[in-house]
């Protein structure tokens, strides 16, 4: 019989996009501290460590063999996942497994990134060799463009509808001490003024590249009992791949993939007794590199009618005081320490079952949350947490 | 007032050429032949789902399925689906410097039914639009590198 | 362990100095094939199908960010659940183990593949060393290896002719392995008037360069016993990380191999590693480490290792016969090797190894091992009871 698995603690550093103070190990160790201080844990009640990140990131082989010392792997079991951008995501999947599994009472997952050590964009151009690709992949930029040109013509989407998400994400990470853009916009108006970075993308629709480092403490049930009255449950996580896309690596003009997203979420729902999502969950925080998927992924995860995501932003419904907020923390368009991401996504649904979200805690009770990750090509991870089991 | 020291950093810039030799294995290699040789594109069929697999590959991978050996001449002309076009440079491992590429980007779904990302040689943004009729434009010398083989897909008639 | 998990069925290729005629999905798709034809079985998560696969491959080996991309459509990844883990493969086995315990999955195929021809080992190596301290050193890890081989053979009075030994011994093994890349007829004279790389590791106390694939299918028990008339149990497995910094490290010991082995025989019940286990395949890339890794698996003594290997207790024949496959030594890739045991203990407790056969052998250790002089090491002990 497997246990049940809790989140008791969580931490993350505040995310920037340099810190030229600290040295890769040094930034992931400030995050494992956050968790452990947060858990009042020390490295003696922790039996296993799971690390997610691409070691092309920061041009690093084993990185998380570099880390050993500074994030308390040293003597303790583990291994990395590495699934591309989902590979915080998969190491909360499987630090949960192996916490489920009995093999261990407590797991610590750490997502890391330190961007300003390293260049996303040609890692991410890495992930075409010669033999088929080079010098086709523009990065994630061109592929992200694409999708949101497709979205407007698909959906009737326009670049307000864009900018209103960038407001919202804006409003979370000014109300999150931990974001890293924290920009004070104002209007819709002001962001419709700023440049294009590639069409239709302005600068400000895409995420940064952060350097920040998550860590979130699973326990056992009869631990975690012990260690929090206010343990936050993984009900349940599934995990979803699929073949590229047949034009492009996120976007659809075929109109023929079936989205890794939509079968992650259906099937996730129905074995947790989910049937009317916006109701039967109370927020979301999304893996959502750009605002512009922000919408698509209401529509995929199944919060709305496919082509309406983008009347959920415009009635407010995704507001941190709406009827059913997303990306609360400012999501993943204000801070991206890529490895980190999904793992924050977690820690910060986390927190807000906790009612520990400070500024940006949710007006809607929380007793149900799901947190996503994003890979590529367009893997899906979700994981669905709750108050109570 | 008196200014605070500025902190300064100790950078050591380290540049490292990490050479591979990559395979391109039976199926990778059948299409690199076709270019290089004819300057044809081929690729293989799905037996179950009759979609042309692209890349060429043993497997196809939505129908789980060995594919088998059904190759397909595919057409190098075809319509442009959507294009975009990079503004500043960004980082090539391949080339190891910043490069901005000179054409616009695009995605071609060429008349056999297969989509391909490629360059355009219409570099003239008043002169791009979806739905344009492309051909491919092949190097007419030293080709061996696959679709690298095609430099650009130039403009057609209707 | 209330479930148990079982291997169902493992295929490895033919390991190569130079695959140029095979892309790595290619090449993956060469272990993949016989265990799906082996057991039947198709992807589909109705309880009755491969409902996840774990890959294992590095990165900067393949030349490519996200590799298992690389192998994603011969897993039957799309629409399903696929994970790669980024350490040597005998992990992947390990995170499936996981996997099927937390009750989350039935039936876990495990692929790794590494072409180690397709890049420069030195740079690649290199880069694993932390950026501050140790990478601007040249390091690689035959470099990192070699401190460690003086440092064991100062401590502990083990000998250049007992690390020979090693070498012998394997590549005189792999003759009987039809998946062994370099069988050798060779004796420790040979060894040790081969060329020296690097002081005191000869040519011939390393292997060459591989490349090759590994696959099993991992199942619980009610299913494995549908699949399969010879299910291989997991009985123990754990792994461990060390310290990175090579100063920190006294490099004679090998402290999480230890920690490893002790929480494996723990799980497996094993006190008396030497006597209850019939036949160990350990991850040895240079000769001296399988020295070093039988006494961290606790074979014998601090430093015995020698005496071990000088009375022709791990022979073929001996009391506890090591790497009857001819081992790392004999030519296996990186990241694979690991996975690259498990499978030959497997064929082991089958009674399927043929002419390396180690007769009524039913508990047998697989070892693999990461990093830089072993900073990562894994364990596992499998029965066919």
């Amino acid at each position: 019989m497997a246990n049940r698995v809790a989140i008791v603690g969580v931490g993350q550093t505040y995310h920037k996009s340099k810190r030229p103070d600290v040295s890769q190990p040094e930034m992931v160790n400030e995050a494992v501290r956050a968790a452990l201080a947060d858990a009042q844990l020390s490295m003696k009640d922790i039996e296993s460590v799971f690390v997610g990140n691409m070691e092309t990131f920061e041009g690093i082989y084993l990185p998380d063999h570099g880390l050993a010392d500074e994030a308390g792997l040293f003597m303790k079991p583990g291994f990395k996942v590495a699934t591309g951008g989902s590979s915080g995501g998969s190491a909360v999947v499987e630090g949960s497994n192996f916490v489920a599994s009995g093999l261990f009472r407590t797991a610590l997952v750490i997502g890391f990134e330190k961007q300003d050590a390293g260049d996303t964009t040609g890692a991410i151009s890495a992930a075409t060799t010669p033999v088929w690709g080079k010098g086709m992949a523009r990065g994630a930029l061109g592929e992200f463009a694409k999708q949101a040109s497709t979205y407007m013509k698909q959906s009737g989407a326009t670049e307000e509808h864009a900018a209103m998400v960038r407001l919202k994400a804006d409003r979370g990470a000014c109300r999150n001490p931990y974001a890293h853009l924290r920009l004070g916009l104002e209007s819709v108006e002001e962001i419709l003024k700023s440049g294009y970075l590639m069409w239709p993308l302005r600068l400000l629709d895409f995420c940064p590249q952060s350097s920040g480092a998550c860590a979130v403490i699973l326990a056992a049930e009869e631990e975690a009992r012990k260690i929090t009255n206010k343990p936050v449950w993984i009900a349940d996580h599934i995990t979803v791949h699929q073949e590229p896309f047949r034009a492009g690596t996120f976007g659809d003009p075929t109109g023929l993939e079936t989205y890794s997203e939509d079968v992650a979420a259906t099937k996730l729902y129905k074995r947790n007794g989910i049937s009317n999502p916006r109701k039967d969950i109370d927020m979301a925080e999304t893996y959502e590199p750009s605002n512009w998927q922000e919408m698509m992924l209401y529509e995929y995860y199944h919060f709305c009618e496919k082509n309406e995501g983008w009347k959920l932003i415009e009635k407010g419904i995704t507001e941190i005081e709406g009827e059913f907020p997303v990306n609360p923390s400012g999501g993943v368009i204000a801070t991206n320490p890529i490895g980190a991401t999904p793992v924050i996504r977690v820690a910060e649904c986390a927190l807000q079952i906790r009612g520990d979200a400070g500024e940006h805690q949710v007006t809607r009770d929380v007793k149900t949350a799901v947190a996503t990750a994003l890979g590529g090509p367009n893997w899906t991870v979700m994981v669905l947490l709750r108050r109570f089991l | 007032m008196v200014k605070e020291p500025s902190q300064e950093h100790i950078k050591i810039p380290i540049a490292m050429s990490r050479p591979y030799r990559w395979a391109t294995g039976r199926y990778l290699g059948k299409l690199y032949k076709e270019a290089r040789d004819n300057k044809k594109l081929v690729t293989n069929r799905c037996p179950k789902c009759k979609e042309l697999l692209w890349p060429p590959r043993p497997v196809c991978g939505r129908c789980k399925v060995e594919a088998g050996e059904d190759w397909v001449e595919m057409s190098d002309k075809g319509t442009v689906i959507q294009y975009t076009y990079l503004v500043y440079p960004l980082w090539d491992p391949h080339v190891g410097d910043r490069v901005a590429e000179d054409y616009p980007n695009a995605t071609i779904l060429l008349d056999g039914g297969v989509y391909l990302v490629h360059k355009l040689e219409e570099k003239d943004p008043e002169k791009l639009k979806a739905g344009m009729r492309v051909q491919a434009v092949w190097k007419e010398e030293e080709r061996g590198q696959g679709l690298n083989d095609i430099l650009y897909f130039g403009t057609i008639e209707q | 362990m209330a479930e148990r998990v079982a291997i169902v069925a493992a295929a490895q290729t033919k390991y190569h100095l130079n695959r140029a005629d095979a892309e790595e999905g290619e090449l993956a798709f060469e272990a993949i094939k016989p265990v799906l034809q082996e057991t039947g079985l198709t992807y589909a998560d109705d309880g009755n199908g491969i409902d996840s696969s774990v890959t294992c491959s590095q990165d900067f080996w393949d030349g490519k960010t996200i590799s298992s991309t690389s192998v994603m459509s011969y897993v039957g990844a799309h629409l399903s659940t696929e994970d790669k883990v980024a350490e040597d493969s005998i992990n992947a086995v390990y995170c499936a183990f996981g996997q099927i315990l937390s009750g989350h999955h039935d039936i876990v195929l495990v692929v790794s593949h590494c072409k180690e021809s397709q890049g420069d080992k030195s740079i690649i190596e290199n880069t694993a060393f932390d950026p501050i301290f140790m990478r601007l050193l040249g390091f690689d890890f035959i470099t990192a290896a070699a401190l460690q081989a003086k440092r064991y053979m100062y401590e502990y009075g083990i000998t250049a002719e007992q690390c020979a030994k090693v070498a012998v011994k394997n590549r005189g093994n792999a003759k009987n392995n039809p998946f062994a890349q370099e069988p050798m007829d060779i004796t420790v004279e040979d060894v040790l008037n081969s060329k020296m790389l690097v002081d005191p590791i000869r040519l011939l106390d390393t292997k060459p360069t591989s490349d090759g694939a590994c696959a099993m299918i991992l199942a619980r028990e009610n299913k494995a016993r549908k699949l399969t008339s010879k299910p291989v149990w997991i009985k123990g497995m754990s792994n461990c990380y060390e310290g990175h910094y090579l100063g920190d490290r006294d490099l004679a010991e090998c402290d999480a191999l230890v920690s490893a082995a002790r929480r494996a025989y723990d799980m497996a019940g094993i006190t008396a590693p030497l006597k209850e286990i019939d036949v160990a395949e350990i991850s040895e890339e240079y000769s001296y480490q399988e020295l070093l890794w039988m006494e961290g698996l606790g074979f014998c003594g601090r430093g015995e290792a020698g005496k071990l290997i000088d009375a022709g207790v791990t022979q073929m024949g001996g009391q506890l016969p090591v790497n009857p496959s001819g081992g790392m030594l004999s030519g296996n890739p990186t990241v694979v090797a690991g996975m690259a045991r498990v499978a030959e203990a497997v064929l082991q407790l089958r009674g399927e190894a043929g002419d390396r056969q180690v007769q009524g052998a039913s508990v047998a250790l697989a070892h693999g091992v990461t990093g830089i002089c072993g900073q990562h090491q894994c364990v596992m002990i499998l029965s066919n009871k």
